[in-house]
């Protein structure tokens, strides 16, 4: 047995087990959500590759569209004095040329801009609605500052153009509108705060009155864009009432079909998902259930991958929600996505399942049901090593809080020897889950009165070896749990020799089982 | 990074230090071994041995080791993996490998920092430039977004391009994809086929003469190394020819030297020669007639497993005017009048009997005024101690033996390995006739195969790699003299032989087609991954040599059924 402390520590990180499920999810991801965040930090410098929204006649619509080549090659200077100009016509001419600095690829002088104080002035020809093009212009601009550094984006912000955008969201002009939704999601997408700002001008509403059966495609992936953006983002959530506001729509959203309006919305939920149970719950009622795991085979990544990360997090909530995602088909679902070959879904899908597992006897039978052993058994032995990991979790809470046969059942399908190859990993966390599992096999085995057969079958799988090995193993409590199981399971020979087996027409780790579950 | 300096840039940073020996086992490792052990003991730098048979163990070593070392030699190893990749060690870990296996693994090319390649940079490497496998990050950074990878988080702020930018954007993305085509066929082609490079031993014997610490010891290690890829049949003829004249120069520069003391032979003098030599395994130290019977080239040419070829070599023998007394006789006690233009008589008979090239450019060693072996002789004899099966030894005590039976202070060890050898070279000879008279050579379209059955005399021999490895080039040969059809005779083999009953798993070599001019290509290492791949068959990719696996022995039909599929 491990020590006390040792299991009490781990078996708070399991839902339902633990006191604070809060906690146990938070530590449960805590890797993950890190790894996420560096990714997402990444992209920040990376940005997003992005198709022009607006239809090119659209941009016929600026009636001085076509003097570009003019207002290409002004100079910052010459730029500052047109822009601050009284005249609308040099106005436009600067505004555009600098928008056109902006949206170069290589280095856009986004800091010289601010710098030359002409954020003001943008902010205030936002406000020109008989100046559409100087507003679009300047809308362009102000977006493409609004996208760099936290930093370039407080500037904008403190000129005040949130309700200049708010009240530009309404104008008539698609392409005017749709810009102002992109500087929006810009905003919102810098952080809690920023998000919690637009949430309080009351952004929310302004946005959803522009979803209409009219409203074209590229205008509407902006959109979904932004509203995820205000979904987005923890320390705080956002405010419980907001998210009531968005999820009708999003909801509405999620039956379209286009590839990226659904990747973004699916992106809105699973960041509404990730959290506490209650939040969960108010995802969970919309119904929306059944659409996500349909989702999950949709055949493209970046549908596919959110909404798997939505469901993974409504499994990790109560038992009641995991229903709902196991009543709606998951369980159907996740063999074929624990065989996907991109390795981080099937990390994804191995997450999901490990906490399916941690849930009560009649869902673990429904996973055995749905045939999920297989590919977790795959998993263990060939994964990648992150999938191994979430696929050790899983064994472990499945012989934590399965039955005495479904422990059996597990065993047999080859889980045993696959977590027992499993125990040469360098990262000592996984080699404590592993030990914790082989602890939980045997005291399954125990009540079968079958410690000895278990014994022989793991000494077979060399596990005894390795096992032994560990109890040399650097870390203090690997070395604990290590030892203690040697000592209660494998221990002096006097104890085989006082408990003689007479139960032979026993089922559970007979050796004519051995053939399946030896592995290499 | 490839070493251009090899006494600079490895062995001045190693005299100082501590090292682990890891060394794979095939004989070139050993005589390689051998050389770097004699100049460390000339030199006083310490080190550990570890012999290592497979990845596993090569993973283990390093772990045991890592604390206390610094500095890790691999022999005949680490060269065609990502090791870093493999073994990730703390930064401060540095890596020498001198290993024949081709292709050396581009990211092991391209470090500079952990990875020491001790490999001639002229041994028809291949490697792609950097330019082409390799992309600086800066040049990446702003494509590599969703893109490639649909899977991410959205980015949180977005930038909107104008018209000009998309179309460029657009237009780098074409031109990278393309340039991902582009690097993943030359890796293709890159990575396709494994072969073996410049004999080890031969390295380090270079490294000795720079440092003009060789010795005839040394030399000799060398040109065992070398014949140990003729005889395992690593290197083209080609290859075997240009090194053995390398070697010869070595030979003729030490006999020179030493010729005033050689000239009073003495009792523990040693005298190494060039030969040309007859291809007769082991003939000086068996009777001619078992050898002529056992030696894969005049077994094949007669066809000894048929009544028409033991008349042909009865004939043969009767040509050359050689007494079947004196021909079973043991060669030492032969007379030496029949001994005297032996060689020269053999050759004049096998032109006859279509034998063109029965001799073979060697090399011959005297101990004192007794012991005579050829450099074949060793390599038998050694790779027979090396994975005898003898006794219930361990891989490590062999290793130590076959270690050990290269010393010419161990003579009787060496002489042991002969006797390992003889019964290993009847062991062959008996399988190769039996499995061509019994057909077991099956055609599966794209390649020959033939499985060793459970219960097979010597089947035990041949769960090793280099035994299995040398039955498959006789049996082959043996095949494609046997049958008629044209078709069969430049196809591959693939051969399996139980390897583990309890475990219930088969070893399962493949090698490249039977021929003068091959180049000794083998691609079924890329074939036996994706194979196992494709029908998730259990396989243990462990060897060194990717074209050698471990099988479960109930999923050798689907994987053969998908070799099948694949190689067609």
């Amino acid at each position: 047995m491990p020590t006390k402390n040792v299991t009490d520590e781990r078996i708070s990180k399991f839902k339902n087990k633990g006191k604070d499920p809060a906690k146990l999810r938070e530590k449960r991801i805590t890797e993950c959500v890190e790894l996420r965040k560096a990714h997402k930090n990444e992209s920040f410098l990376k940005r997003r590759n992005i198709t022009l929204s607006s239809l090119p006649d659209e941009e016929a619509l600026s009636p001085d569209y076509l003097s570009n080549e003019i207002a290409t090659i002004l100079s910052i200077e010459e730029i500052i004095k047109d822009v601050n100009s009284d005249r609308k016509e040099s106005q436009t001419r600067g505004c555009q040329a600098a928008r056109k600095l902006l949206s170069q690829e290589r280095n856009p002088p986004l800091k010289e801009i601010i710098d030359a104080g002409l954020l003001s002035r943008f902010v205030s020809f936002l406000s020109m609605d008989d100046e559409p093009t100087l507003q679009f212009e300047a809308a362009w601009a102000l977006t493409n500052i609004a996208s760099g550094t936290s930093w370039h984006t407080q500037q904008v912000v403190e000129h005040g153009a949130v309700p200049a955008f708010i009240s530009l969201l309404a104008s008539p002009m698609l392409h005017i509108s749709e810009q102002a939704v992109w500087a929006l999601g810009n905003i919102a997408g810098d952080g809690a705060a920023y998000r919690d700002v637009l949430i309080e001008c009351n952004v929310i509403p302004a946005l959803l009155a522009r979803i209409s059966p009219e409203t074209p495609v590229g205008y509407l992936r902006n959109l979904t864009w932004t509203l995820s953006n205000l979904c987005r983002n923890k320390n705080p959530f956002p405010p419980l009432s907001a998210v009531m506001q968005v999820l009708p729509s999003l909801i509405q959203l999620l039956h379209l079909s286009d590839k990226d309006i659904l990747s973004d919305a699916c992106w809105a939920i699973s960041y509404l998902s990730d959290g506490d149970n209650d939040r969960i719950e108010v995802v969970v009622k919309t119904g929306i259930v059944s659409r996500l795991v349909e989702l999950m085979s949709h055949g493209e990544l970046s549908v596919m991958t959110p909404a798997l990360r939505s469901i993974g997090n409504i499994v990790s909530g109560s038992d009641l929600q995991t229903q709902m995602a196991i009543d709606a088909g998951v369980l159907d679902v996740l063999p074929q996505l624990m065989r996907h070959p991109k390795a981080s879904v099937q990390k994804e899908a191995a997450w999901a399942l490990s906490n399916i597992a941690a849930g009560p006897c009649k869902q673990i039978q429904q996973l055995i049901t749905c045939g999920l052993l297989p590919p977790l058994v795959e998993q263990l032995r060939s994964g990648d090593f992150k999938t191994q990991r979430e696929a050790v979790w899983a064994v472990t809470n499945f012989t934590s809080g399965g039955t005495v046969e479904q422990v059996v059942n597990l065993v047999q399908s080859g889980a045993l020897e696959a977590i027992i190859n499993l125990l040469q990993v360098k990262d000592a966390k996984v080699i404590l889950v592993i030990l914790d599992a082989i602890n939980n096999m045997f005291m399954a085995a125990e009540k079968l009165g079958e410690t000895e057969k278990l014994s022989l079958l793991v000494e077979e799988l060399g596990g005894l070896d390795r096992i032994e090995m560990l109890q040399n193993h650097d870390n203090d409590m690997v070395y604990q749990a290590a030892h203690n199981l040697i000592e209660k399971y494998f221990g002096d020979d006097d104890v085989e020799g006082v408990k003689v087996d007479t139960n032979d027409d026993a089922f559970a780790f007979q050796c004519s089982d051995e053939q399946r579950t030896f592995e290499f | 990074m490839f070493i251009s300096d090899i006494r600079k840039e490895f062995y001045e940073v190693v005299a100082n230090q501590r090292v682990a020996l890891l060394v794979s086992s095939d004989i070139d490792a050993l005589c390689a071994c051998k050389i770097l052990q004699a100049l460390f003991h000339c030199d006083q730098v310490q080190y550990t041995l570890v012999p290592v048979t497979g990845w596993q163990d090569l993973g283990t070593a390093f772990l045991e080791h890592k604390e206390q070392f610094r500095y890790f030699v691999l022999i005949n190893c680490g060269a065609n993996v990502d090791l870093l990749e493999m073994l990730q060690p703390d930064d401060d870990s540095i890596f020498f490998i001198c290993d024949t296996h081709r292709p050396v693994d581009v990211v092991n090319v391209y470090n500079d920092t952990q990875i020491k390649l001790l490999i001639k940079q002229d041994d028809d490497l291949g490697v792609p430039s950097y330019d082409d496998i390799f992309r600086d990050e800066e040049d990446e950074g702003h494509d590599s977004g969703n893109e490639s990878d649909g899977g991410s988080e959205p980015s949180g702020k977005r930038r909107r391009f104008d018209e000009g930018a998309v179309e460029r954007r657009i237009e780098r993305q074409r031109e990278r994809r393309e340039w991902e085509a582009r690097r993943r066929e030359i890796l293709f082609d890159y990575e396709q086929y494994e072969y073996h490079g410049t004999s080890a031993a031969m390295m380090f014997f270079e490294l000795a003469w720079v440092l003009t610490k060789d010795t005839k010891d040394m030399l000799w290690w060398a040109i065992i190394g070398l014949t140990d890829q003729w005889v395992h049949d690593k290197i083209t003829h080609m290859k075997y020819v240009t090194d053995i004249a390398t070697m010869q120069r070595h030979v003729s520069r030490h006999n020179h030297r030493n010729e005033d003391e050689e000239n009073s032979l003495s009792i523990d003098c040693m005298r190494i020669s060039f030969e040309y030599d007859l291809r007769l395994t082991l003939y000086q130290h068996w009777t001619l007639y078992e050898s002529i019977c056992n030696s894969c080239y005049t077994s094949c040419s007669f066809k000894l497993w048929t009544l028409n070829g033991q008349k042909k070599l009865q004939e043969f023998l009767a040509d050359m005017g050689l007494p079947l007394k004196q021909v079973r006789q043991k060669f030492n006690s032969m007379d030496m009048t029949i001994k005297e233009n032996l060689r020269d008589v053999i050759e004049e008979a096998s032109n006859k009997y279509g034998m063109k090239d029965i001799r073979i450019q060697t090399f011959g060693v005297h101990f004192g005024f007794k012991n005579r072996f050829l450099a074949s002789d060793m390599v038998h004899a050694t790779a027979a101690l090396l994975e005898s099966t003898e006794k219930d030894e361990s891989d490590s005590d062999n290793f130590i033996k076959a270690l050990d039976s290269l010393s010419r202070s161990n003579l009787d060890r060496l002489h042991s390995g002969i006797e390992l050898a003889k019964k290993k070279l009847i062991a062959i000879q008996q399988t190769v006739a039996s499995c061509i008279c019994t057909n077991l050579i099956l055609s599966q379209g794209p390649f020959l195969y033939c499985y060793l059955m459970e219960g097979t005399p010597d089947v035990k021999l041949f769960s090793k790699p280099m035994a299995l490895t040398l039955l498959c080039k006789y049996l082959l040969k043996a095949f494609v003299h046997s049958t008629r059809n044209k078709r069969c005779k430049l196809l591959p083999l693939i051969m399996a032989a139980p390897k583990d009953v309890e475990k219930g798993t088969v070893i399962v070599v493949g090698i490249t087609p039977e021929s003068e001019t091959s180049d000794k290509k083998n691609f079924f290492g890329r074939a036996f991954e994706k194979a196992s791949e494709s029908t998730s068959s259990r396989t243990l990719h462990d060897n060194f040599d990717t074209s050698i696996i471990e099988l479960k022995t109930e999923d050798r039909s689907k994987f053969l059924d998908a070799l099948i599929t694949l190689l067609s």
